[in-house]
């Protein structure tokens, strides 16, 4: 097992946004994590990322507890993350922003270079290497966030909505990107929106909801669920002229 | 363009070089040696507050340690004045430790005002400190004992020393430009929580680099206190000396290599001229200007001069496809 988070809990006051989540991760698997807003996909995600502490739960990696280690130690295991609302460095070019993230495992220059060219490469930003950042769209910038990540070298990636906000013809090229990630190795949890990339993409969800996890299945499996239409479009009110009519 | 620009700078620090010899007149060979002093402090502060993007306002902290350690030795066990500087930069490491874990765990605004608060609580212990002088401050020798002393009746060999210091202080910010140490900084300085989740240890390398920032300005406060001859709370731990660190490094290009310097050959003959010209009641002109200064580069250009200048340039020749 590559990664196993039992029992999360993690609460804000007397809020619980995570409720007692499980997730068990195999090596080379997709998953995706879909759910409503205000589900608790985030702060899961968080939590599995190192950058919230769980009020109670725990999380190993590798076999190895990594339930209170830092988001700086999370990715010196090979457990990186993306962001919904990608962060650039700004007064950094393209490949300044890649080496960030190559100098985890390249500490000489030259060597983190060469690592954030491959990966340029890699995700199809070699054009716009010596561009700065911030002058990347948002489906740039995005890609740069992957980009970045990919650099530290990860055995375990986790995307944060790395397909929202795309034009039809990007989201295209952000699936195939995410598809050849998978087929180095790298395992992967998607947090996505639109079912049609989780459709594409995944063979396996986790389906959120009040910070539970209350459906898991294949894609066509968990749309059918009752508990997860209910979750998405809400229940028939009782009496309404709906549930009356013939 | 990057090239053309580094030929620039190149030429501004060879003129820098020689210009005191080229005038005559001790008024301007004074006000070049401490443009030379101004820019040490300033470059000294651009590591955690420019490349770091740590702003803080209380850098005379480390000043106003590393000119008493200076006037310390001197008075109280009767060596040079520069053989207080190691003490001055041992001291700041101290401070460093002590107070850069519990403030780098604030952001932003929080850490600036944290910073402000103990620069004004340090000034108010030396002004309570009878032995370092209280209130009156400390005096430096009057004549000199031996060559050490670094005792002179022209700027020009304090104009030589530091230039020497802040040539190595330059090139070792180039080195960490370069190195990971610079990419974990600016990094840090844009975007934590970005910079934490490609593994770069935050608080470490924010200690780092305050170490290193920490270091040079306690060394700019010990030579500022070796050429002047005399140190008080204001002159060492007063706001205005952080002030002038972070208006320099903002004006010149905060983050950057030369700007510190850049803003220090602006500002420091602008405060030594309006200082002169207005005498002692206008001693306060400058930082008006300085006001204004804060807000034009907030208004207009938040990169400083290094960032507004080649913006210019950009618009004059015809843009590129």
């Amino acid at each position: 097992m590559l990664l196993e988070a039992r029992g999360i809990v993690k609460t804000f006051g007397s809020f619980h946004a995570v409720d007692g989540a499980d997730l068990t991760l195999a090596e080379n698997e997709l998953i995706g994590l879909i759910g409503p807003n205000g589900a608790g996909k985030s702060t899961f995600f968080n939590c599995l990322a190192g950058e919230a502490r769980p009020t109670l739960g725990k999380i190993r990696f590798r076999g190895a507890d990594v339930t209170a280690l830092s988001s700086a130690a999370h990715a010196g295991l090979g457990l990186a993350r993306t962001f919904q609302v990608p962060i650039v460095f700004e007064g950094m070019s393209v490949r300044e922003n890649v080496m960030v993230g190559a100098f985890l495992r390249h500490p000489a220059r030259r060597r983190a270079e060469e690592k954030a060219d491959e990966v340029l490469e890699f995700t199809g930003l070699a054009a716009q290497a010596d561009m700065l950042a911030t002058a990347l769209g948002t489906a740039g910038r995005k890609r740069l966030g992957i980009a970045r990540a990919l650099a530290t070298e990860p055995i375990l990636l986790l995307l944060d909505e790395a397909l929202a906000g795309l034009t039809s013809a990007e989201m295209e090229g952000a699936i195939a990107l995410v598809e050849r990630i998978h087929a180095r190795g790298i395992t992967l949890v998607v947090v996505e929106h639109i079912m049609e990339v989780i459709h594409r993409l995944t063979r396996r969800v986790l389906v959120f909801n009040q910070g539970r996890v209350i459906a898991e299945g294949t894609p066509a499996e968990v749309t059918h669920i009752p508990a997860v239409i209910e979750a998405y479009l809400g229940r028939r009110a009782q009496g309404s002229p709906e549930s009356r009519a013939p | 363009m990057r090239a053309s620009l580094r030929r620039v700078l190149i030429a501004i620090a060879i003129l820098l070089a020689i210009a005191p010899v080229l005038t005559q007149d001790a008024f301007y060979q004074r006000i070049a040696a401490l443009v030379v002093l101004a820019a040490i402090s300033a470059s000294a502060w651009n590591v955690i507050g420019g490349y770091a993007g740590q702003v803080s306002f209380g850098h005379s902290v480390y000043f106003g340690i590393g000119g008493y350690a200076a006037l310390l030795a001197f008075t109280k066990l009767g060596l040079p004045p520069i053989a207080g500087a190691p003490l001055g930069i041992l001291a700041s490491f101290v401070l460093s430790a002590i107070v850069g874990l519990p403030s780098f765990r604030l952001r932003g605004h929080y850490f600036s005002m944290a910073t402000i608060a103990i620069a004004a609580l340090a000034g108010l212990l030396v002004t309570n400190w009878g032995y370092a002088g209280g209130a009156i401050g400390l005096m430096g020798p009057a004549t000199p004992r031996s060559p050490a002393d670094l005792l002179f009746r022209s700027p020009l060999p304090y104009y030589a020393i530091f230039l020497v210091v802040l040539a190595i202080l330059l090139v070792l910010t180039w080195w960490m430009e370069r190195s990971r140490m610079g990419f974990y900084l600016r990094a840090i300085g844009s975007g934590e929580r970005a910079a934490a989740s490609l593994g770069v240890p935050i608080r470490r390398y924010k200690l780092y680099a305050l170490f290193i920032s920490g270091a040079f300005t306690a060394l700019a406060g010990s030579l500022y206190a070796v050429m002047i001859g005399f140190i008080d709370p204001d002159s060492g731990f007063g706001i205005l000396v952080s002030v002038n660190m972070v208006v320099m490094a903002a004006l010149g290009g905060a983050g950057t290599l030369f700007g510190p310097l850049v803003g220090a050959i602006i500002l420091v003959p602008l405060e030594e001229t309006t200082n002169a010209l207005l005498g002692g009641g206008g001693t306060g002109a400058a930082y008006v200007a300085y006001g204004v200064i804060i807000m034009l580069i907030a208004r207009f250009s938040p990169g400083g001069l290094a960032q507004f200048l080649p913006r210019i340039a950009a618009r004059k020749s015809p843009r590129a496809a």
